[in-house]
């Protein structure tokens, strides 16, 4: 019945074919290593991300009269099994950047954004970003106490661009505070316009990596890429292992780790993404105590409270933003192995424990 | 070149650390601006009440405002005493409604503008037929206090306070009338809060839990001990009833937790067997 | 080979436990409806027992209820629960209007909150009129 099914496919599209170039013959270097799968392991957080968004949607208003009781009443106490999408979407957004960032992190120190992957690099900062975006977005949707001081806080930062600052900062706003119509804006944002925009540059992203062929680490002593490279050629390995079964189990053994991971969050560790303002609705009159953006924000929110000059603060976090999405461009040496470039392995170590002390510094 | 541009980062944001103290700054700068419109009004009221050229008795005044019950919700010098909060030369105006402080006697009419029921029955009480008929008798702030009111609780009534017209046993029975029920519905408060924390919003029980609280406290304010007793019946069933409810929802919120922990254990089993099936290929 | 199948059994297992674990609760999640009581119990009141100008205290529904004969725009029900606190509304016959005796939140008769502290107009039950009976609900 299968093979029916297959032979039938195969006739219309070639599935064979494909099946054969990218499953069968698809080589994977030998020395790869467990990071190679964290890639694939953003795209299914995403995945879990859009599903579960989707569930929430059928029962969430995005009106500020409705929104706290849509998401608290209803999809919380209510609706069964609200609660579940709801926790699944909340840890999971945290999780996802979380991935997306150790993504990024592998592949910065495995030099793999180097020719003749750069616009893969390119890509990856841009839904990086859009994440972010994403996630802050979606942080003002249940309108809440947290949700809409956050939000006021990080919507005051452009502020401190001279000329610019104020109407950027009343656009995002849809005004000079926080409102229904700023909670309409973000929620068209986080469920119309951000999702093809992402969606797009995960197609070239994947597209690209295809294209060009995996990267090889520099750690192992098979396949290095010879350098440089001037004309096109697909990166293939005829002596490594198959796609299928092997590349393919770890992958879905990181799959699993996730989701473990995310119920273990759910069921310990309930409150953790869930701290008591959350579950207070959102009081324009009544500012709580402490006001701090997500995690995921703290770092650069710290950076610019410590820098007296706004306008200092935030143009140095756009160049530090600039430097990054570009870097392959900067970076040309041909060296790949971090452990033999060991300026480069300062100055990121060095930013990483700067990053990792302001998220700290931050939460007090 | 490019180790240039980072030691140039690095150079740049080293000092800015050092010059940190700007906290408070940036915090002035960003968190006191009129984001929500209406936060921080000016209330003309405060602002001459509370200044250093009003007497001190006055100041502490305000000061007490600040601390009430009334103050974290919002209620303030005008919504009792009349007159314009925003207009300085009209604050105290006969025009906009303002009345003063009131006479011992006219207190209870004072407060009942807004807490209708207690002042209906209060006024039907021992204490306010006493208070309307010019003997020595204790009206709302005698108990409550005038500006520094809290929220009530049942330790109001005590030995120091009602000892001070007549003895303590009177007051005493009614404590021990009030005892039982009272401490249900602070349990139940609590249980109610617990649960809000736990992301579940109880919005009907609350309001009926507050209805009854209200209710009987009214009914309190007739300082008839056989009253209470007769309808503390009534009132316990009410409370039993949203009992109920928290505990049902405690059930809910136990099978959730089983639930996502029964989640976790098969992803957690099929990593295992993924990870065990990897390695017995290779 | 063996273990190999073992492993592959148990992680079908495993996996269609979790499949079905997630369908089931989505079918929940997307049929679950408000129960439909308001067919089943409907309260039938006849007009005569309520003059123009004065209201009757209703139980709907367990819920604590009101009835108001208005008298410019005839009859009119109401949940009695004030939207500010939860405390129970109450008719006030010389005022024509509905009162809450916890902090003077005041309604019109359309249920509108007219003054004090409640946020939204009282929730109104829908009713007919047949003849000389009132069905509400």
């Amino acid at each position: 019945m299968w093979k029916k099914f297959r032979h039938w496919l195969d006739v219309r599209i070639g599935l064979d074919a494909i099946i054969q170039t990218q499953v069968i013959d698809y080589r994977i270097p030998k020395n790869t290593n467990i990071f190679y799968t964290l890639g694939f392991l953003a795209v299914i957080a995403y995945i879990v991300q859009a599903f579960t968004g989707i569930v929430l949607l059928i029962y969430y208003v995005p009106h500020p009269d409705y929104a706290f009781s849509s998401v608290q009443e209803t999809i919380m106490t209510k609706v069964p099994y609200g609660w579940l999408f709801r926790e699944m979407h909340t840890v999971g957004s945290n999780l996802l950047i979380l991935v997306a960032m150790l993504h990024m992190t592998t592949v910065f120190l495995m030099g793999n954004y180097k020719r003749p992957r750069e616009l893969t690099w390119l890509g990856g900062v841009l839904m990086l970003i859009l994440t972010v975006v994403f996630g802050f977005s979606g942080y003002l949707l249940p309108w809440n106490q947290l949700s809409y001081w956050a939000t006021t806080v990080v919507t005051s930062m452009p502020t401190a661009f001279p000329y610019i600052g104020e109407p950027i900062a009343r656009i995002l706003r849809g005004g000079d505070h926080v409102t229904g119509i700023t909670l309409s804006r973000f929620f068209a944002l986080h469920v119309a316009i951000l999702p093809p925009l992402f969606l797009t540059l995960v197609g070239i992203h994947l597209f690209l990596i295809n294209r060009t062929g995996i990267s090889a680490t520099p750690f192992g002593k098979a396949d290095e890429e010879r350098r440089p490279l001037t004309e096109y050629k697909r990166k293939s390995y005829p002596e490594g292992y198959p796609y299928y079964p092997s590349f393919f189990q770890k992958q879905m053994y990181m799959m699993m780790a996730y989701f473990a991971i995310m119920f273990f969050i759910i069921t310990f560790l309930p409150t953790l993404y869930f701290p008591d303002a959350v579950n207070v609705p959102a009081d324009p009159l009544k500012t709580p105590l402490e006001i701090k953006p997500a995690w995921y924000l703290l770092a650069p929110y710290q950076l610019m409270k410590l820098i007296p000059n706004k306008f200092f603060g935030i143009t140095l976090q756009l160049i530090l933003l600039v430097v990054f999405l570009i870097w392959p461009f900067l970076d040309t040496q041909e060296e790949k192995n971090v452990m033999k470039r060991p300026i480069l392995r300062g100055v990121f170590l060095f930013l990483l424990a700067a990053w990792i002390v302001l998220l700290y510094w931050g939460r007090s | 070149m490019r180790y240039l541009i980072i030691s140039a980062l690095m150079l740049f944001m080293l000092p800015s650390w050092g010059t940190a103290g700007y906290k408070q700054e940036f915090e002035s700068e960003f968190m006191t601006k009129t984001w929500a419109g209406v936060q921080v009004e000016e209330n003309v009221c405060i602002s001459c009440h509370a200044s250093d050229r009003m007497k001190p008795e006055y100041r502490e005044i305000t000061e007490a405002w600040q601390a009430s019950w009334h103050a974290q919700n919002s209620i303030s010098c005008e919504n009792c005493h009349g007159g314009d909060s925003k207009d300085a030369a009209l604050a105290m105006s006969r025009e906009r409604g303002f009345v003063g402080s009131p006479q011992p006697k006219n207190v209870p009419e004072f407060c009942g503008k807004c807490h209708i029921a207690i002042v209906t029955n209060f006024l039907e009480s021992g204490h306010g037929k006493a208070l309307m008929s010019g003997h020595k008798a204790p009206n709302c702030v005698t108990c409550h206090g005038s500006h520094n009111i809290q929220k009530a609780s049942i330790s109001i009534i005590s030995e120091q306070l009602c000892t001070k017209c007549h003895t303590y046993e009177r007051a005493k029975v009614m404590k021990q009338a009030l005892f039982l029920t009272e401490n249900k519905i602070e349990e139940l408060e609590k249980n109610l809060d617990a649960l809000k924390r736990e992301g579940i919003y109880p919005v009907t029980d609350e309001r009926n839990l507050f209805s009854t609280q209200a209710e009987f406290r009214a009914l309190f304010h007739t300082v008839d001990v056989s009253l209470v007793k007769d309808r503390t019946d009534e009132f316990t069933s009410r409370l039993d009833k949203i009992d109920n409810n928290i505990q049902t929802t405690d059930r809910e919120l136990k099978f959730r937790k089983n639930f996502a922990a029964f989640l976790m254990l098969t992803f957690a089993g099929m990593g295992i067997v993924v990870f065990l099936l990897n390695q017995s290929k290779e | 080979m063996k273990r190999r199948r073992f492993l592959k059994v148990i992680l079908a297992f495993l996996g269609s436990i979790t499949v079905f674990s997630f369908v089931f609760s989505i079918l929940k999640f997307l049929t679950a409806l408000p129960t439909r009581s308001a067919d089943v119990q409907k309260l039938v009141v006849r007009k005569s027992e309520i003059p123009s100008g004065e209201a009757m205290n209703i139980i709907f529904q367990n819920a604590p209820a009101v009835l108001v004969n208005r008298p410019d725009k005839g009859f009119i029900a109401f949940l009695r629960t004030c939207t500010h606190l939860g405390c129970l509304v109450e008719f006030s016959k010389s005022r024509q209007k509905l009162i809450c005796p916890c902090h003077a939140g005041t309604y019109d008769l359309d249920g509108s909150v007219e003054s004090g502290p409640p946020p939204k107009p009282l929730t109104t039950i829908p009713l007919k009129i047949e003849g000389d009976t009132i069905i509400i609900g």
